[in-house]
């Protein structure tokens, strides 16, 4: 009584890609890979119309308005906010959503394009088993800005893409600039 | 594999099945149309609590599952999470639905008239035995009155507003996209008054109508008047990606109004309105909305407390799964009373006073 | 665009069943329960074609990442030929072409309802248990508002205290299966109606765990390494149940999590509940080359 259709592109990629965004976030600084390079798939596996999105580039945005998601104009409007540039952590991050002590849930997740080579971090928490050390080419106000807006369990969550590798820092992980 | 060679659960769920399914022998479009054409109340009834308007998968979910109400509501309901949803439809507005049937009890008459339309209220609920008999039962005709009703009737809510006795409504502009879907999103509480609303539309008719009757019977404060009762056809207007708006079908509705007393110098009203002709549900429901701003938290009008418990999937799935077996639960709580037992007797063995008293556990 | 361009060739299920937008929002919901571990996380939670509290949260997680590479393990109280666990996992395997295992070491995904195996899953492997009631507070608090007010404010007191009166009437915590767990200490929650036995296998383990509850839409995860500490008073230790000196009367194993089968003549004897665990000692024990993995319990003594 049950006719069940074969996945499509979408589907597969889709599953892939959650799969490396579930891995990644549940230990901190693994180096996942994506089927795709970019943003593109991110948006697809995660974002529709039932969202709200911000992006820093004109492609982003079509992509995020043909996913039938509110294109949000201010990143404090988004639940799902990509970078591509980020230059200026303080002033382009400030108003991110880090949701209510109530409701966790509505902080954001911001995805960021970020070479995982560059300045040295050390993270500790849920999903390291003592600490691990990685490097992340972010700007120098960002982590600062990070531990000024996440109020545990308020805060976001962050996948730093590099072409088709991923990292994921959720809001639960200790990061100390070395 | 000697373990399990005792157990034959596997064989045994399979032909419990086929004994259902056997009962009910084969089901054929045939069956499907008869029971579409012979039952509309019950359709009505199975696609408003499914939350899916589709006459045909209505009565073929009855026919499949022998009139099993949880269980054909249950089959629509998991049909309607693979599909995809294509487009919102512009809200459906009283003075714009297909009107059948229209009453007040609230004025002796209406602007627009009482409109009687198909009732059982006035009948007499006999039997017709005759039937079994051999003699069928052909209905008398219909004598159309000299001229048709209007398609469309006002709003009496409207007319009470120009008169000032309801509070003016605020014109929302909140577009179509923007209104919340209960079925895509999960139920918070406070419930907005969409989400309120929506789950009172898809709740199962019997539990709504028993919690808005203890609202009725007095566990409510808010003893209800029906302002209008509304039974009509409503177009589903969808936009095309194009701009153009497009009739997609017609869908039958029931809608009730109710208002009991006077708050801040107007009438109060509540709202119900389902998919379907289901004149006891839309009544119960908007009772129960009426009630709900002044319940006080726990009470069976609190709509935490109604809308939980008269979800039809849920309720029904919860009730059956104590079927199932628990018998780890069921080890970890006896471990933790033997082992009480055990230091209690071990207390006496000294001498020892051992202090418990009987005490019922939270099971979860 | 065109309303061909909004939708797709109809079909009469999706891949997977659940439709794109449902797995979208479950795939949301999974990474923010990562994000904030043991922090209940509401879901819209489609039907599908279970009734709820059959295991409809759980399959919902499942079919949200399974594909079909993917190897999946159903068991219901530890068994994996349980009528329901049997049920879930036939209907898995259809709707997604996922291969099917009895085998904790073989599996990807581990369904579950009420139990963890007893084998040490692995950093690659998906725990995904099935949540009657998500919120531990609920028998202190049965209204849901005021307990997710408890949760953002923290406020455990009303649950610490009923665990103090239990010692104080009955010398010991009467708290059977379910017993609460502070996460990542911060969030209190339910391990779901795991024995005393299994919570321990939460603390710090190598796999990924989610628990979803279909019915009442919430779903909570927790991450591998992440602190999970049963509530106990610092001079009552925790106590699982006593069931290290049981010997399962078919497999022979012992110090494993046991069911009891009353006897005719008064008296019990136990089999083990890792129903495959106990398949597996019976096929070594025959000679077959079958791999038992490392167990989270040695000799009766949690020592993973």
């Amino acid at each position: 009584m049950l006719t069940v259709a074969p996945p499509d592109a979408v589907e597969l990629r889709s599953n892939a890609t959650f799969e490396a965004l579930m891995w990644a976030l549940s230990r901190p600084g693994d180096i996942r890979t994506l089927p795709d390079a970019g943003f593109d798939a991110i948006a697809e596996t995660l974002v529709d119309l039932e969202c709200s999105a911000y992006a820093d580039t004109s492609e982003m945005r079509e992509r995020i308005v043909a996913s039938g998601a509110m294109l949000a104009d201010r990143i404090g409007d988004a639940d799902h906010v990509f970078i591509t540039a980020l230059e200026d952590a303080g002033q382009q991050l400030a108003e991110i959503n880090c949701g209510t002590a109530l409701y966790p849930d509505d902080g954001a997740t911001l995805i960021v394009a970020a070479a995982h080579r560059g300045q040295r971090l050390r993270l500790s928490g849920p999903g390291i088993k003592d600490a691990t050390e990685i490097a992340l080419d972010l700007p120098s106000g960002f982590w600062a800005m990070r531990d000024l807006l996440c109020l545990y369990p308020e805060g976001f969550d962050i996948f730093c893409v590099d072409g088709d590798k991923v990292i994921g820092i959720p809001r639960s992980t200790k990061v100390e600039v070395l | 594999m000697a373990y399990v060679a005792t157990r034959g659960g596997e064989k045994a769920i399979e032909q419990a099945e086929r004994l259902f399914r056997q009962d009910l022998g084969t089901i054929d479009a045939q069956r499907v149309e008869t029971i579409r054409t012979t039952m509309p109340y019950l359709i009505d009834r199975v696609m408003g609590e499914a939350s899916l308007y589709d006459e045909e998968l209505a009565a073929l979910a009855l026919a499949q599952t022998g009139g099993e109400l949880s269980e054909a509501v249950l089959v629509l309901r998991a049909w309607r999470t693979t599909q995809p949803r294509l487009a919102i439809a512009r809200p459906v507005k009283q003075d714009e639905v297909l009107t059948q049937r229209r009453i007040s009890a609230a004025f002796k008459d209406i602007p627009g008239g009482q409109i009687l339309g198909p009732t059982l209220d006035y009948s007499h609920r006999v039997l017709a035995t005759d039937v079994l008999e051999g003699k069928p039962f052909a209905p008398p005709q219909v004598e159309k009155a000299t001229s048709p009703a209007p398609a469309k009737q006002p709003s009496l809510a409207d007319w009470q507003r120009q008169q000032g006795l309801v509070a003016p409504t605020e014109p929302s502009d909140i577009a179509p996209e923007d209104i919340p879907d209960l079925t895509r999103e999960p139920l918070l509480f406070p419930a907005s008054r969409a989400h309120r609303l929506q789950s009172l539309a898809r709740a199962e008719t019997g539990g709504v109508l028993a919690l808005g009757y203890a609202a009725m019977r007095g566990y409510g404060n808010a003893h209800p008047t029906v302002n209008e009762l509304r039974l009509g056809e409503a177009n589903v207007l969808v936009r095309h990606p194009r701009g153009t708006e497009f009739s997609a079908g017609r869908v039958r509705v029931s809608q009730a109004e109710v208002t009991s007393k006077e708050k801040g110098g107007y009438l109060e009203l509540g709202f119900a309105a389902t998919f379907g002709w289901n004149e006891v549900k839309v009544i119960a429901a908007a009772t129960l909305d009426l009630n709900s701003d002044e319940a006080p938290v726990g009470s069976p009008v609190h709509e935490e407390f109604y809308l939980y418990h008269t979800e039809s999937v849920e309720a029904s799935g919860f009730c059956i799964h104590f079927k199932l077996p628990h018998y780890v639960t069921f080890q970890s709580i006896l471990d933790a009373m033997r082992d009480t037992k055990a230091k209690k007797a071990a207390a006496e063995a000294k001498g020892e006073v051992y202090v418990a008293e009987p005490e019922e556990e939270p099971v979860l | 665009m065109s309303l061909a361009s909004l939708t797709k060739d109809w079909a009469a299920t999706s891949y997977g069943f659940l439709d794109a937008s449902a797995k979208r929002e479950l795939r949301r919901k999974m990474l923010k329960a990562i994000a904030v571990p043991g922090c209940q996380m509401p879901y819209a939670s489609r039907e599908v074609p279970m009734a709820r509290g059959w295991g409809t949260g759980g399959l919902q997680v499942t079919l949200t990442l399974v594909n079909s590479a993917s190897v999946v393990k159903v068991i219901d109280q530890g068994a994996d030929d349980g009528v329901n666990a049997a049920s879930i996992r036939r209907f898995i395997s259809r709707v997604s072409g996922a291969a099917e295992t009895w085998d904790t070491l073989s599996a990807t995904i581990v369904q579950s309802r009420h139990r963890i195996p007893e084998e040490i899953m692995r950093e690659d492997q998906v725990l995904v248990l099935q949540v009657p009631n998500p919120e531990p507070l609920r028998g202190v608090e049965p209204n849901i508002s005021i307990a997710r007010q408890m949760h953002a404010d923290a406020d455990y007191g009303k649950l610490w205290l009923t665990l103090y009166e239990q010692i104080v009437r009955k010398g010991r915590i009467m708290q059977g299966a379910s017993y609460p767990a502070m996460v990542n200490g911060r969030h209190v929650m339910t391990p779901s109606p795991i024995p005393r036995w299994d919570v321990p296998k939460l603390n710090m383990a190598r796999h990924l765990t989610f628990l979803s509850a279909g019915r009442e839409k919430r779903l909570h995860a927790v991450p591998p390494y992440t602190r999970v500490e049963p509530l106990v008073f610092s001079d009552r230790p925790y106590q699982v149940e006593d069931h290290a000196d049981l010997t399962c009367r078919r497999s022979g194993v012992r110090g494993f999590f046991m069911n009891e089968l009353p006897q005719d003549g008064g008296g019990s004897v136990f089999e083990v509940s890792d129903s495959n665990l106990g398949i597996k000692a019976i096929d070594k024990a025959d000679g077959s080359a079958i791999e038992i993995g490392e167990t989270w319990y040695r000799n009766g003594e949690y020592s993973a």
